[in-house]
């Protein structure tokens, strides 16, 4: 176990639940509207912007957010289409983006590039600074704002964009908000989760929280929950064990995952208790 | 008043080059129940889509409340009750009955509101009509065929439309639930005077109160008249057994 200051130390577990936060309750659109691989090239190309970010010199965090948004500009209106081309298109900008971000740490310079270099890959207790706090921490509030102000529209998309559209609803304008959303959320975790990992805080929470309910406002409340828990368990790992910060949290995120899968209510016991309130199939 | 006002009207799928329908021309008068008849593939759903503006047309001009569709298509959906064709859904999905009714209302009640008691009670209503309100809180991808189309048809109730366009609202379901619904749409019909459009493939199911049948066949109407007078005719059996042969 290392020794930290306290200031840090809370500065770090403060960053660990807002990132558990705005990932986790971003992955609940993510999962159910099928954006999981236009999120995920956003998160590796959010990844590539901060090693441009480090290459050059600017913040990793406004690079990180460049990229990520180019991506979802070009794959947004594609997927959007649901065309074959636009799986081709991921498939092409994410593994571009692994090589950019790659060449890109390459090059970053001076002395300490390597560690540098390290803390995007994987992820970093010790680089959540206190412009990192405030955007974290800005950004959950206006996720809530918005979840609260636009929920009934929420819901609507998130069960059949068409039916959404077909009853008035601009279902464009959420479905763009939510990669909009998504690339901030990524963009301010990166740093702390690490750019390869960052996109498991998105899904791993989420999926869990869908193995235990029904009602799409327990969801809401729980996917954030979860992935805070997930954040803060990590971040104690972390600690104890030296393993890099982000890998500790997709472990433990990974881990309620599978546990949630074997204990899930929804996947056992509907049958029987269908037939012991006596409901009838088939009507 | 006319509900729909269809002015030899085409539509193209974005990036096809053949149009699914072409040369429509349809007027539908308030209060009309009718019905759209057509072996599958006819285009059936692609003119209900053109209707509420889901598909843009891409020749002539359509109208809905005598409103034009491109230019007032938020406005119009809000007025237009839509069932769409049967789909698959997510047993997993994490929806409660009641909530997936009230987002029938989500365009309506317009952006920057709140849901109020009122559209609460509208839900409940409309789930009283179709006889599940016991199902309110049970997650969709826990009902039956017939429930969730049931609860299709509360949605689209809920949002008070004007229009109701029901995309083959009988399929995949059993024969007493086929009734029920049947009769549900006839009273729906007869007491709220609302207009109905509603799309089979079998002719075996059109409502008793549908007074007037459109054969729509390889994208155009080729009949458009009273009921019996279609039903009878020789050609019904002409397109519905050359089609169910070939498929
Ligand atoms: N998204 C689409 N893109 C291209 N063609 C389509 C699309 N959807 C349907 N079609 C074609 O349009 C024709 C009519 O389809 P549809 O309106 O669904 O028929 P129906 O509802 O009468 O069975 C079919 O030949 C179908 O292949
Ligand atoms: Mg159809």
């Amino acid at each position: 176990m290392i020794d930290i200051p306290l200031a840090l130390l809370f500065t770090s577990i403060l960053g660990a639940v807002l990132a558990g936060f705005v990932c986790s309750t971003m992955g609940v659109f993510v999962v159910r509207m099928n954006l999981s691989s236009i999120g995920y090239c956003m998160s590796h190309a959010a990844f590539a912007g901060a090693a441009f970010g480090l290459m050059i010199s600017v913040d990793s965090l406004i690079s990180a957010m460049v990229f990520s948004f180019g991506v979802a500009f070009v794959l947004g209106p594609l997927s959007e289409k649901a065309r074959l081309e636009s799986n081709v298109v991921i498939g092409f900008l994410f593994s571009v983006m692994i090589a950019l971000a790659f060449v890109f740490l390459n090059f970053i310079p001076g002395q300490a590039a390597s560690g540098a270099a390290l803390r995007i890959l994987w992820g970093s207790i010790f680089s959540v600074g206190y412009n990192d706090l405030m955007f974290l921490l800005l950004l959950s509030f206006v996720l809530i704002f918005f979840i609260a102000l636009f929920y009934k529209e929420l819901l609507a998309v998130m069960f059949h964009r068409k039916l959404a559209e077909s009853a008035g609803v601009n279902t464009k304008l959420f479905y763009f908000a939510v990669l909009f959303f998504t690339g901030f959320s990524v963009s301010l975790s990166l740093r702390l989760v690490g750019g390869l990992l960052v996109f498991a805080l998105i899904i791993n929470p989420t999926s869990t929280a869908y193995q235990f309910f029904y009602d799409f406002k327990k969801i809401m409340i729980f996917s954030p929950v979860i992935g805070i828990v997930s954040c803060l368990i990590g971040f104690w790992l972390s600690l104890i064990t030296d393993f890099p910060i982000g890998a500790s949290i997709v472990i433990v995120s990974a881990a309620l995952f599978a546990f949630a899968i074997i204990i899930s209510p929804k996947r056992r016991k509907w049958n029987g208790k269908q037939r012991k309130m006596g409901f009838k199939l088939n009507t | 008043m006319n509900v729909i006002d269809l002015q030899n009207v085409e539509t193209i799928y974005e990036g096809e080059s053949i149009p699914v329908i072409y040369n429509i021309n349809l007027t539908v008068k308030a209060g009309e129940f009718l019905a759209i008849i057509g072996p599958n593939g006819a285009g059936k759903t692609t003119l209900l889509e053109t209707i509420n503006g889901i598909l843009p047309y891409t020749a002539g001009r359509g109208f809905v409340l005598e409103k034009e569709i491109p230019i007032y298509k938020t406005a119009i959906r809000k007025e237009i009750g839509y069932v769409i064709q049967n789909f698959e859904i997510d047993p997993l999905a994490p929806f409660l009955s009641k909530d997936i009714v009230m987002s029938g209302r989500a365009g309506k009640i317009g952006m920057f509101r709140f849901v109020s008691k009122e559209d609460w009670e509208i839900v409940w209503y409309s789930m009283g009509l179709v006889g599940m309100i016991d199902f309110a809180h049970r997650p969709i991808g826990r009902l039956s065929g017939g429930e969730f189309q049931k609860i299709l048809l509360a949605r689209a109730l809920a949002q008070k439309p004007k229009l109701l366009l029901l995309d083959e609202p009988f399929s995949n379901l059993d024969f007493s639930t086929r009734r029920q619904i049947e009769k549900l749409l006839n009273r729906i019909h007869e007491k709220q005077q609302m207009t109905i459009v509603i799309v089979s493939h079998d002719l075996s199911f059109i409502p008793s109160r549908c007074s007037r049948v459109i054969v729509l066949d390889q994208g155009k109407i080729i009949m458009d008249g009273e009921k019996e007078k279609i039903l009878t005719s020789t050609m019904i059996d002409n397109i519905f057994h050359k089609k169910g042969v070939n498929q």
